[in-house]
């Protein structure tokens, strides 16, 4: 019984290792130099070469794709949270006729994917003379991000009592006073759970992103990387695999220190009533 | 109250500036769409009005099917084969100790957080035909028969980018099922096992049953997110070798931006529109009847 135990523990330490082997293989592979990573594509490195790095620094552009990929995420960040929440407090909250009508025209926006609007978001983004700045990503990130925003914070928004805003309203605040002093500290929570939402989305976008971010001075990690990655070829292994985990260290950063929360915000959705 | 905070000046700067961001970007957009896949377009100009000529031609075109039939294989693959597989890591998930439960979450979510672009290029390595993870293998245990070119023979091709898709979030998912089954109370399994119900019983006369709604929200997600499937086969194969990995997102970025026929592109893109719009009406009509809420 005892022996059955310890073998099923042994099979799930396994399968858990399984979905860390990449990082094991992207640590290792990075460390390689170009020799080794063709003789011993799979094992532990012989000796521990730095080169990689250096080399992927200076001729990578990971900190212009990194500031690139940063400012898409906080950008879009940033203009969700605002807008999707001051919408969401007028529909759980405000008067107004057509509230249940403009929750239905929101969730709408769950249901198309964005790959499928990519061929006409080009031309609008063209059309708006946006195509090379960061405004091209950010706002059509943005506008299809607000409906699952919009949601939720709906959502939690209806649960809070009235007397809230009774109270502030005695005290002769106005509307937006209420809704930044008072109402916006305790929709946090619900904010954090988007932000990590939108952040893990963003910062992964492909589709859009490679479409849009065609100048290399506007690319994000993604398709920085994708560029860089071709231009290498299937040359040198050892410095993929340092780009790669260069341009994964802040996500795998991020993932470390606050991946209790980040499944919280992920199953977020999966549960809520 | 109400009276005093709904003026129309502060419902307009409540609501207007989400409900322009996404009318713009998210709605307006179907529209050009429409309109375009009407039309003969390059990307610059409207060389005229064609009817429906473009979704003639797109539908005549061998790629076309093809694409289909990649896709729906993904989606095949993503719902027969990882719905299945993650319901079962998330009912072990579930009888495992604290920290090995801990651990393996910790380790399962993973391949979900990295990017595209890092999972597509990992799995390049390990498919690759001379040194690669999966050949290696084969040959140190004697299967040298087995090797295959994975990433550039016709057959091999799609399933195996399909594991790759399978491997990043199998384990999202089996999370996901997981925080279902933790809502379900505890007493449910206690009386069960009193009546000396079996480990697989509990399985799937109580906690399947119970996570209908669960089930459902991953369905949607992990049907919405297959069919739109498009970044794993732009890295790893750029939809080659020929067009046999092309699913129909690349088709349709293949058309408008690859040979700047934007009329064809856009009717690709309404054609699987409706594709999409009718299964996410028949899961939301018939799986699970409860209500969905994101």
């Amino acid at each position: 019984m005892i022996f059955l135990k310890v073998l099923s523990r042994l099979f799930w330490v396994a399968v858990g290792c399984t979905f860390l082997f990449p990082l094991y293989w992207m640590v290792t592979m990075s460390l390689k130099s170009k020799n080794e990573a063709y003789a011993n594509p799979f094992g532990i490195p012989a000796s521990w070469d730095w080169l990689n790095f250096g080399e992927a620094l200076s001729k990578y552009h990971f900190y212009t794709y990194f500031q690139n990929s940063l400012i898409y995420t906080a950008g879009t960040i940033a203009l969700t949270l605002t807008t999707g929440s001051m919408l969401a407090y007028c529909l759980s909250r405000m008067q107004w006729k057509f509230n249940s009508a403009a929750l239905f025209y929101v969730s709408l926006g769950l249901i198309v994917p964005i790959e499928v609007v990519v061929i006409p978001l080009f031309q609008l983004i063209k059309t708006l003379h946006i195509k090379n700045s960061y405004l091209g990503l950010i706002l059509p990130y943005s506008g299809f991000a607000i409906a699952s925003c919009v949601l939720m914070l709906y959502a939690f928004l209806r649960s809070l009592p009235k007397e809230l805003e009774e109270a502030s309203c005695m005290d002769g605040a106005n509307v937006y006073q209420t809704y930044f002093r008072i109402i916006f500290p305790i929709v946090m929570p619900a904010l954090m759970t988007q932000c990590v939402l939108i952040f893990i989305r963003i910062w992964n976008e492909f589709p859009l992103a490679f479409i849009i971010a065609s100048k290399d001075q506007f690319r994000p990690l993604t398709v920085g990387l994708l560029s860089y990655f071709i231009n290498v070829g299937v040359a040198d292994w050892g410095l993929i695999g340092a780009s790669m985990l260069l341009s994964s260290l802040p996500m795998i950063i991020v993932y470390l220190i606050g991946n209790e929360k980040i499944e919280n915000a992920l199953t977020a959705g999966a549960i809520l009533k | 109250m109400n009276k005093y905070f709904s003026t129309k000046m502060s419902l307009f700067v409540f609501a207007a500036p989400a409900l322009l961001l996404f009318t713009v970007f998210c709605v307006y957009p179907l529209l050009p769409e429409i309109w375009m896949s009407l039309h003969d377009h390059d990307g610059f100009r409207n060389l005229g009005f064609v009817g429906l000529d473009n979704y003639r031609e797109v539908l005549s075109m061998p790629s076309f099917w093809t694409a289909h039939r990649n896709t729906y294989l993904i989606v095949g693959i993503s719902l027969l084969l990882g719905l299945p597989l993650s319901m079962m890591l998330s009912l072990f998930m579930d009888v495992q100790t604290p920290r090995l439960r801990r651990f393996f979450k910790t380790a399962a979510m993973f391949p979900a957080i990295l990017s595209v672009t890092v999972v597509a290029q990992i799995w390049l390595a390990f498919y690759e035909p001379n040194w690669g993870l999966f050949n290696s293998i084969l040959h140190s245990i004697g299967l040298s028969d087995w090797t295959h070119s994975w990433l550039t023979e016709k057959k091999t091709v799609m399933p195996s980018i399909g594991l790759s898709f399978l491997w990043q979030y199998i384990g999202l998912n089996a999370i996901l099922f997981y925080t279902g089954i933790k809502t379900i109370p505890k007493d449910y399994y206690e009386a069960a096992l009193l009546d000396g119900a079996s480990f697989a019983q509990v399985c799937l006369k109580i906690t399947i049953p119970l996570l209908q709604n669960v089930i459902k929200y991953v369905l949607i997600l992990s049907t919405l997110g297959s069919m739109a499937f498009y970044s794993h086969v732009r890295v790893m194969t750029a939809g080659g070798p020929g067009d046999t990995s092309r699913t129909v997102i690349y088709q349709m970025y293949y058309m408008a931006f690859d040979t700047s026929q934007f009329g064809k592109g856009t009717a690709i893109a309404v054609i699987f529109i409706l594709q999409c719009l009718f299964i996410s009406f028949v899961i939301q009509r018939f799986v699970a009847r409860g209500k969905l809420e994101f």
